[in-house]
């Protein structure tokens, strides 16, 4: 038995270890003195303070915000409508339509890219914030989706039946059974497709315009020259902005209990 | 529920609602203008400048083929990318009486053969490739030619810059050929030449040159003269070696892109670009070298007179600019590459 509980607690440490040992020493380089040197030069908050100066920086951060914000809610509304619609009506086609969704899960990311930019220049729209935004929610629509019809089908469909015989109609079910039914797993999509928006590199490259640089493209066109430590800061703030997050919702969540 | 809706909106609208008229969308190697020269010319001009950045050449021309009218005005390919997208019509014929500082540009940079008489572009920092040597394993005279890098006794000990273009140089050069030479023969004598020096080359890299000088995870080889002055603040034991040979000169070119949407913008941004303490002040924060004479004098002493950055005559006349190679020569590097590359 104790052999059995060794060998659990040493896989389960080696796999946290995995996990968190890149970001160890990427908070760890956030206050190494030297600039391009990858060994250990002094401890220093130089990296801190010019983060915190540069503003082209921070506009791009705020750029990837908005978009990832704005990005997750709107897949998050389209996406709930298309479970909903999936899970209850009935008609031709309802499979191939919901297997479609895993397609576009499953499709490497360089397809759904140039697909768009194609789309985008047959149109003649022009490039940019709009043209993002509209990737960004095309790319997320499926996860959420995926994961608001999982958790309806483990819901017991006769509670729909009953709140027809109450007499509620489509808006009331969907307002007052569906969404808090749902909450969970709408919260777990729109998260996720923040994740997937935040940090989305290729399809972001086929449809960005010169208008609006975000986050992700600025780091990666950075990597020839050098990546700054100024970098190294600015990922460490963030992961710990995360944390702070997650620490504050399971308090926010002991206290209701 | 409905309060979200809203804050959703005014996210929206506050994004939108930026766009402005009077913009420049300048789209540049990254890290090489400072924010504060963006910011003088939008106070001056009232132009709003949007800048983005790119890591390689290829990433600009394939934004700019994809969609040619995606909206960059400004860019800054280098040189044989303006020889490339010159030939393909991606550029604007600059109309010079509209960039007034255009005589403080070093004669030595212009009417390269990438653009012969620069109707496309305006060069603007350069360097060349070389050799660096760390002092501390061999002294600095040890190697004069690219040569001698062939020698035995530097066995496991070579950085090599992982970019075939300037790996064949290297290899055209040290036979005595140029490094345009197009004769497939002379590619394959390179090729072979290359193969010989694979056991002394510890490590391929071009994005991480200048922490492995520093480190000192490679003795000597291959450099850019720019990389191996960072390197040397944080190392004093770098020395830069310019070949004997001849070398590779390489130029950063601003252009205006020929689907730019708001070209007077760019003339206005480019003749400022142009001005002498603008180009310092680029040029210092870049740390590459000034295309610009003018600015060339304004730097600290210690900068414009270090022949490591600023070549002196008798130097540059054995240096040369790249070219665009035919379609041929490209696959030829490209097959030779793999080889080399898993090992020959």
């Amino acid at each position: 038995m104790k052999l059995k509980n060794i060998s659990v607690a040493s896989y389960l440490t080696l796999i946290y270890l995995f996990f968190y040992i890149p970001i160890g020493v990427l908070i760890i380089y956030s206050f190494n003195q030297a600039q391009y040197s990858l060994l250990w030069h002094g401890f220093s908050w130089r990296w801190y303070q010019e983060l915190f100066a540069d503003q082209s920086l921070w506009l791009a951060v705020w750029h990837s915000l908005v978009l990832g914000i704005l990005s997750s809610s709107l897949a998050t509304m389209v996406g709930l409508f298309a479970a909903v619609c999936l899970y209850r009506y009935r008609f031709f086609g309802r499979q191939l339509l919901y297997g479609v969704l895993f397609i576009l899960i499953l499709s490497p990311e360089i397809v759904m890219g140039i697909a768009l930019l194609i789309l985008f220049s047959l149109i003649k729209m022009p490039l940019g914030f709009i043209s993002l935004l509209m990737a960004h929610t095309t790319f997320c629509i499926p996860f959420v989706a995926v994961t608001a019809y999982s958790r309806l089908v483990s819901v017991d469909k006769y509670i729909f039946e009953a709140a027809k015989d109450l007499g509620a109609n489509d808006w009331m079910t969907l307002t007052s059974i569906i969404l808090p039914l749902l909450w969970p797993a709408l919260l777990a999509g729109w998260l996720l497709s923040f994740t997937l928006s935040i940090d989305d590199v290729m399809i972001s490259y086929f449809v960005v315009g010169p208008e609006f640089e975000i986050l992700p493209l600025k780091i990666y066109s950075m990597v020839r020259v050098g990546i700054k430590p100024e970098i190294n800061a600015l990922c460490t703030v963030l992961f710990f902005i995360t944390l702070s997050c997650i620490v504050m919702y399971q308090l926010l969540l002991r206290k209701k209990t | 529920m409905k309060k979200y809706f809203f804050l959703l909106f005014g996210l929206f609208f506050c994004v939108s609602a930026q766009a402005a008229d009077n913009i420049l969308n300048l789209y540049s190697w990254s890290d090489v203008i400072p924010q504060s020269v963006i910011q003088q010319f939008e106070k001056e001009t009232g132009i709003k400048v949007h800048y983005s950045t790119y890591d390689r050449n290829e990433v600009l021309y394939a934004k700019l083929r994809a969609n040619s009218r995606v909206g960059y005005d400004v860019i800054e390919p280098s040189s044989y990318f303006v020889d490339k997208m010159r030939k393909q019509g991606m550029l604007e014929a600059l109309d010079k009486s509209k960039i007034s500082n255009w005589h403080f540009l070093n004669p030595v940079l212009l009417n390269p053969p990438y653009d012969p008489k620069n109707i496309y572009s305006i060069p603007y920092f350069w360097g060349v490739t070389g050799m660096f040597v760390n002092t501390h394993y061999h002294p600095a005279n040890s190697i004069k030619k690219w040569a001698d890098l062939w020698s035995d006794k530097y066995k496991d000990q070579l950085l090599f810059l992982d970019d075939a273009r300037e790996a064949f140089s290297v290899g055209l050069l040290s036979l005595g050929y140029k490094i345009n030479d197009e004769n497939p023969a002379h590619i394959q004598q390179a090729f072979l030449q290359l193969k010989k020096i694979l056991p002394n080359v510890k490590v391929f890299s071009s994005d991480t040159t200048v922490s492995i000088m520093i480190d000192e995870d490679a003795a000597l080889g291959l450099s850019w003269n720019c990389d191996a002055e960072r390197a040397k603040r944080e190392n004093p034991q770098i020395s830069f070696v310019y070949p004997q040979e001849g070398f590779v000169i390489w130029v950063d070119s601003f252009a205006i892109a020929k689907d730019a949407p708001h070209k007077e913008n760019a003339y206005q941004f480019l003749n400022f670009l142009l001005r002498p303490e603008i180009a310092k002040q680029a040029s210092l924060y870049s740390t590459y070298a000034t295309g610009n004479l003018a600015a060339q004098k304004l730097l600290p002493e210690n900068i414009k007179n270090d022949p490591r950055i600023y070549p002196t005559a008798a130097y540059l006349r054995k240096g040369s600019f790249q070219t665009d190679p035919s379609e041929a020569t490209l696959a030829l590097y490209e097959k030779y590459w793999e080889e080399l590359k898993m090992g020959g």
